[in-house]
C-alpha cells in the first residue's frame, strides 16, 4: 500500500477520507486427516467518503491506479450531493483531531502451506493415536492480515496493519445412545499462524484436558433452567463484556434507542464490575487488535465503559460524537475494502478482581460452573445471550456432573449488579467475528465472574 | 431465461480463460476458474433519516487446481491482474502439493448453463423513494419505532466458470434489496431490536410495508416496548413466525451438508427415503429466487431438488467432493433459495391451536449442538394463552432438539413470507421447556 494524495474537494467537503485496504485471508480444515478446505484469498482496493452538507456518499473500487481513484473520489462525491434529494439539512461539525503515523505487527516469519497441513496432520495423527475411540478429529487454521493506508482532509495520514491468527481443534466422540458430542479447543493470537503455538508438544496438554472434559460431557445432564448463581470462567469474561455492555455502549446503538443512553453516570454494575475497550494497550502490553487511529483518522483511546460499577461513557465515530455531544474516542472501523466506518469494539475486557476461581466455586452451595462458550448476541434492552457448550453443576461447593450445550442469558443492568466475585486472572482471545452489518476482528477479555443469570434448560 | 454466450461479458470469460491455461502451463491436471464481478448501489438510512449513499465495486478470480490427488484454491481480488496470477498460479501449485493426497479431489466436467434474471441496472430514484417511502411509513404508523439503520439496494453480479473438464457456466443476476433494523422506544422503555428484510426483482408496484413482513415487523415491535418474563417454567407450544423457522431451516440444510456428513455427525446420513419430520412439512430448492443462479460453486447446474417431501427425507446434499469423499449420491446446490410449502391452515388458526405458549419472532441462542440439542432466547415474541396472542415477552428461554422439533410440526400456515433466498409460513411446534 502506498500512500495516495490527500482528496481535493476539500474546500466543498465538510470532510472526507481515502483509504487503501489490502485483505489477505487464508483458511484450511482438515477433516479426519483428508483437507477439505484450503484456500487464500485477496481483496483489495480504493475507497472515498465524503461528508457534504450533512450527508455521506461513499464510493469503493478494486483497483487503485490514478485513473480509478479519481472516478471512485467523484463517484463519492456524486453520491453525497445525490442525498440532498431528501432536502438540505445541517452539516454537523465533526471532531476527532489528527494522527500520523505507521504502525504494523512483527512476527515470525509466516509459515508455509506445506508447514500449515504438517502441524494440522500431526495435530490430528496424535489425537487419533491418544483417543482411538473420538468419532472425529477436526482441525481449523485461519489467519488474516488487513493493511489499510487512511488520508483525511483532517490532516491524518495512517498505515494501521492488524494480523490475527486462530486455530481450533475439533474433538467429537459419541454418548452412550450414539449421539455425537464435541468440543474444541481454540488458540488465538496478533500476528500469523507461525506466531502461535501449533505444535503437538505445546497443544497435548490442553488437548488432554479437553479430552477429559469431553468425556465427562458424554455422561452430560440438562441444565436447569431459569435463574442460578453461575461461576462463568475466564474464556466467558470477555464474550459476557462484549455482548452485555459492548454493544450497547457503542454511540450508533445508543442513538439507536438502547437504554443505556439514559444510564450515564448511573450505576449500572456491581461495583467490582469495571470494564473498558482498549484502543491498543492494557497495561505496557500491546493487545491482539491494536488500533492507534481508526478508520476516520482519529487518534484512539480506551473508552471507559464501566468504572466500578458506574456507566462512564461510550465508543464513539466522529459523527456519534458529534451527534452525543461527547468525545471521539477512536473507534470507527471498516472491515473490507468496500465498507465504510462503523463503531466497533476494539479490545474489550472486564478488569480482575481479586478473588480466586476455587474460592468462587466454593462458595456456591447450588448453580453452575461454565467455561466454553460458542456465539453470542447483543440487545438495545441490554439483554444478552450466548452459547455454552462446556459447563459443570456445582453442589455444595463442589463440581458435579457435566451438563449439555446450554444458552446463558439475561439482563446485564441485572447480572452486572448481581456480580459478588471477580477473579484475579486476565484472558484474551481473538477468535471470533463480531457481526454487526459488517463481520469485524475484535479481541475481548476478563477474569471469573460469580452473578446471577439464567440459564436455558429443562 | 436463457441467454446466448455472447451475453456474457467477455472480459470474465477471457480472466477464467488466462487463469485456466495458466494452470495448466503450471502442471495442473485439473482446474476450475471463476470470474466474478458485482456492482452495487445502496442508500442507507441511519436513525430515521436518510444518510448515505454508497456505490461499491467487488471482482473476483476464484481458481482451484488438482495435481496429483492434491487440490488448493484461492482467490484474487482483480480481474486483470496478469503478473498477479502468474504468481498466484504458482504459489498455487506449491500449495496444491503441499496438501494430502486424496482420490475424492476432482473438477465437473461437461456443465454448462446461462442463468440470467433481474434487473441488470439500478434505478437510483427508485432506491431514493423506497427509502423515502420506509421512513414515511415509519413516520404515520409507527412513530415509536426508531430504524437504527435501514436500507434499499440495487446489486448485480455477473460470472463465468470454466473447468479444464469442458464445463462453462455464466450467470448475470441482477436484484434489488430493502432491510431495516431498528428498536421502538416510549420514554425509557425500549423494545429488542428487531430486522427484516429481503431480495426482489421488482420494487415498484407493492407498498414497502407489504414486502418482506416490513410492516408487519415494525407494528409488532412496538408492540414489544412492554415486554415481561413468562414468570414460569412449563412444557408449551411455540408458533415460529417465518425468520424463526429459517434457523430450523438451515440447521436441516447443514446436517445435509459436507462438514458433517464426511465428519460422520449428520444425523440424517442414513436416513433418506424415512421420515424425519412432521408430514405437514415439504422443503425444497427456489434456485431461480432473486439474487440466487441454479449454479454450484463447484461448477455444476443445480436442477431443481426436493429435500422433505411430506416428513420424508429425499436427499442429502453433498457436493461433488462430498459425494465422492462418502460415497453418497451428488446432488448440487447454489448458495441459497429455499422453501417451506405453505400449509393448510390459516395463520391465525396456527395460533388459536396453542394453550400455552409463544409466538416467536426471533431465536436468539447458540448453535445447536451436533445432536440438534438447542436453548435460545425467544426475542420479538408474544405469549399465548387459550388460543390467544398476549403479552410482549422478554427474558424468556425455551429447550428442546432441533431434530424433534421437526418431528413435532402440528400446523403449518397458508401464509408466508418471501424473502428472495427464502420463503417460509407460519409453524406450530409442541413439547419446548419455557423457562
Amino acid at each position: 500500500v502506498t500512500a495516495i494524495a490527500t482528496p481535493d474537494g476539500a474546500t466543498a467537503a465538510a470532510y472526507a477520507e481515502s483509504r487503501r485496504h489490502e485483505l489477505r485471508k487464508s483458511r484450511l480444515v482438515m477433516i479426519d486427516g483428508s483437507l477439505t478446505v484450503s484456500t487464500s484469498s485477496v481483496e483489495g482496493g480504493v475507497s472515498e467518503r465524503i461528508y457534504e452538507n450533512g450527508y455521506w456518499g461513499f464510493a469503493s473500487a478494486p483497483t487503485s491506479d490514478g485513473a480509478t481513484v479519481a472516478r471512485v473520489r467523484r463517484q463519492a462525491r456524486d453520491n453525497a450531493r445525490a442525498m440532498t434529494r431528501f432536502g438540505a439539512r445541517p452539516a454537523l461539525r465533526l471532531p476527532g483531531g489528527t494522527y500520523r503515523g505507521e504502525h504494523a505487527y512483527i512476527g515470525r516469519t509466516p509459515l508455509t502451506p506445506a508447514e500449515c497441513v504438517d502441524r494440522m496432520a500431526a495435530l490430528t495423527g496424535w489425537c487419533r493415536t491418544r483417543y482411538p475411540a473420538l468419532k472425529s478429529v477436526q482441525v481449523m487454521l485461519q489467519q488474516e492480515h488487513h493493511r489499510k493506508q487512511l488520508v483525511t482532509t483532517d490532516g491524518s495520514d495512517v498505515l494501521n496493519s492488524i494480523q490475527r491468527a486462530t486455530c481450533y481443534v475439533i474433538l467429537v466422540a459419541e454418548s452412550d445412545d450414539g449421539a455425537p458430542v464435541e468440543l474444541w479447543e481454540r488458540l488465538s493470537g496478533k500476528g500469523s499462524l507461525a506466531d502461535l503455538e501449533l505444535s503437538v508438544e505445546a497443544l497435548a496438554p490442553r488437548l488432554e484436558r479437553i479430552h477429559e472434559h469431553l468425556q465427562a460431557k458424554r455422561r452430560a445432564v440438562p441444565a436447569q433452567g431459569g435463574q442460578h448463581t453461575v461461576v462463568m470462567g475466564p474464556d466467558l469474561a470477555g464474550i459476557l463484556a462484549h455482548e452485555a455492555m459492548g454493544h450497547p455502549c457503542e454511540g450508533d446503538i445508543v442513538l439507536g434507542g438502547a437504554v443505556t443512553g439514559d444510564l450515564v453516570g448511573q450505576r449500572v454494575a456491581s461495583e467490582l464490575v469495571t470494564m473498558v475497550d482498549y484502543a491498543h494497550h492494557h497495561g505496557a502490553d500491546e493487545l491482539m487488535i491494536p488500533v492507534y487511529a481508526d478508520d476516520e483518522g482519529t487518534p484512539a483511546r480506551d473508552a471507559v465503559l464501566i468504572e466500578r460499577g458506574v456507566l462512564k461513557e461510550f465508543m464513539q465515530s466522529r459523527e456519534t460524537a458529534a451527534r452525543l455531544g461527547m468525545a471521539p474516542t477512536g473507534s470507527a472501523r471498516a472491515y473490507a475494502p468496500g465498507d465504510e466506518p462503523l463503531v466497533r469494539m476494539r479490545n474489550t475486557a472486564i478488569l480482575p478482581g481479586t478473588s480466586r476461581l476455587d474460592d468462587m466455586i466454593a462458595g456456591v452451595d447450588d448453580g453452575y460452573l461454565l467455561l466454553h462458550t460458542s456465539n453470542g448476541q447483543a440487545d438495545s434492552t441490554t439483554e444478552f445471550m450466548f452459547g455454552i457448550n462446556l459447563g459443570y453443576e456445582i453442589k455444595g461447593g463442589r463440581l458435579g456432573r457435566a451438563i449439555r450445550d446450554t444458552t446463558v442469558s439475561g439482563s446485564a443492568l441485572k447480572v452486572l449488579q448481581s456480580v459478588d466475585a471477580v477473579s484475579g486472572d486476565m484472558v484474551w482471545n481473538c477468535s471470533g467475528y463480531c457481526g454487526k452489518k459488517q463481520p469485524m476482528v475484535v479481541s475481548m477479555g476478563g477474569p471469573a465472574i460469580r452473578a446471577r443469570a439464567h440459564l436455558g434448560g429443562e | 431465461m436463457s441467454m446466448a454466450a455472447t451475453d456474457t461479458p467477455a472480459q470474465l470469460r477471457r480472466a477464467a480463460e488466462r487463469a485456466l491455461e495458466l494452470m495448466r502451463a503450471c502442471g495442473f491436471e485439473h482446474a476450475q476458474a471463476s470470474a466474478v464481478r458485482v456492482a452495487r448501489a445502496e442508500l442507507n438510512l441511519n436513525h430515521n433519516e436518510p444518510s448515505l449513499m454508497r456505490s461499491t465495486e467487488v471482482e473476483r478470480l476464484a481458481i482451484t487446481g488438482v495435481v496429483d490427488g492434491r487440490r488448493a484454491s484461492a482467490e484474487l481480488g482483480e480481474l486483470d491482474d496478469a503478473a498477479g496470477l502468474e504468481a498466484r498460479v504458482a504459489a498455487l501449485h506449491a500449495d496444491a502439493l503441499a496438501a494430502p493426497q486424496d482420490k475424492a479431489h476432482a473438477v465437473s466436467a461437461s456443465e454448462h448453463a446461462r442463468v440470467v434474471h433481474g434487473p441488470a441496472e439500478a434505478d437510483l430514484r427508485l432506491l431514493a423513494d423506497t427509502v423515502a417511502e420506509l421512513l414515511a411509513l415509519r413516520a404515520r404508523e409507527t412513530p415509536k419505532m426508531m430504524l437504527e439503520e435501514g436500507l434499499a439496494a440495487h446489486a448485480r453480479l455477473e460470472a463465468h466458470t470454466l473447468t479444464t473438464g469442458g464445463s462453462d457456466l455464466a450467470c448475470r443476476l441482477g436484484w434489488y434489496e430493502a432491510s431495516v433494523m431498528g428498536t421502538a422506544r416510549d420514554g425509557r422503555r425500549a423494545s429488542s431490536f428487531n430486522y427484516t428484510g429481503g431480495r426482489t426483482h421488482e420494487l415498484r408496484g407493492t407498498p414497502i410495508a407489504e414486502r418482506f413482513g416490513i410492516g408487519a415487523m415494525l407494528h409488532d415491535t412496538e408492540r414489544q416496548i412492554d415486554a415481561r418474563p413468562i414468570g414460569a417454567k412449563f412444557v408449551g407450544d411455540v408458533v415460529l413466525m417465518p425468520n424463526a423457522v429459517a434457523d430450523l431451516v438451515g440447521w436441516l440444510l447443514g446436517q445435509l451438508g459436507d462438514a458433517e456428513l464426511i465428519a460422520g455427525t449428520s444425523l440424517y446420513r442414513e436416513r433418506v427415503g424415512q421420515l424425519v419430520a412432521s408430514p405437514l412439512l415439504n422443503l425444497k430448492s427456489r434456485f431461480d429466487a432473486p439474487g440466487v443462479a441454479a449454479i454450484s460453486p463447484d461448477a455444476f447446474a443445480t436442477p431443481p431438488v426436493d429435500v422433505l417431501r411430506d416428513g420424508r427425507l429425499a436427499t442429502l446434499l453433498p457436493s461433488f467432493y462430498g459425494s465422492r469423499k462418502t460415497g453418497l449420491a451428488h446432488v448440487p446446490t447454489p448458495g441459497g433459495g429455499w422453501e417451506i410449502a405453505a400449509g393448510a391452515t390459516a395463520r391465525a388458526d396456527v395460533v388459536h391451536g396453542v394453550r400455552r405458549g409463544a409466538l416467536v419472532g426471533r431465536l436468539s441462542m447458540g448453535h445447536p449442538s451436533s445432536n440438534g440439542d438447542f436453548s435460545g432466547l425467544i426475542k420479538n415474541s408474544f405469549s399465548i394463552e387459550n388460543g390467544e396472542v398476549a403479552g410482549a415477552l422478554a427474558e424468556t428461554m425455551i429447550s428442546g432438539n432441533v431434530a424433534q422439533m421437526l418431528k413435532d410440526v402440528a400446523a403449518v400456515s397458508r401464509e408466508r413470507i418471501d424473502t428472495g433466498a427464502l420463503c417460509l409460513p407460519w409453524i406450530r411446534i409442541g413439547g419446548l421447556h419455557f423457562s
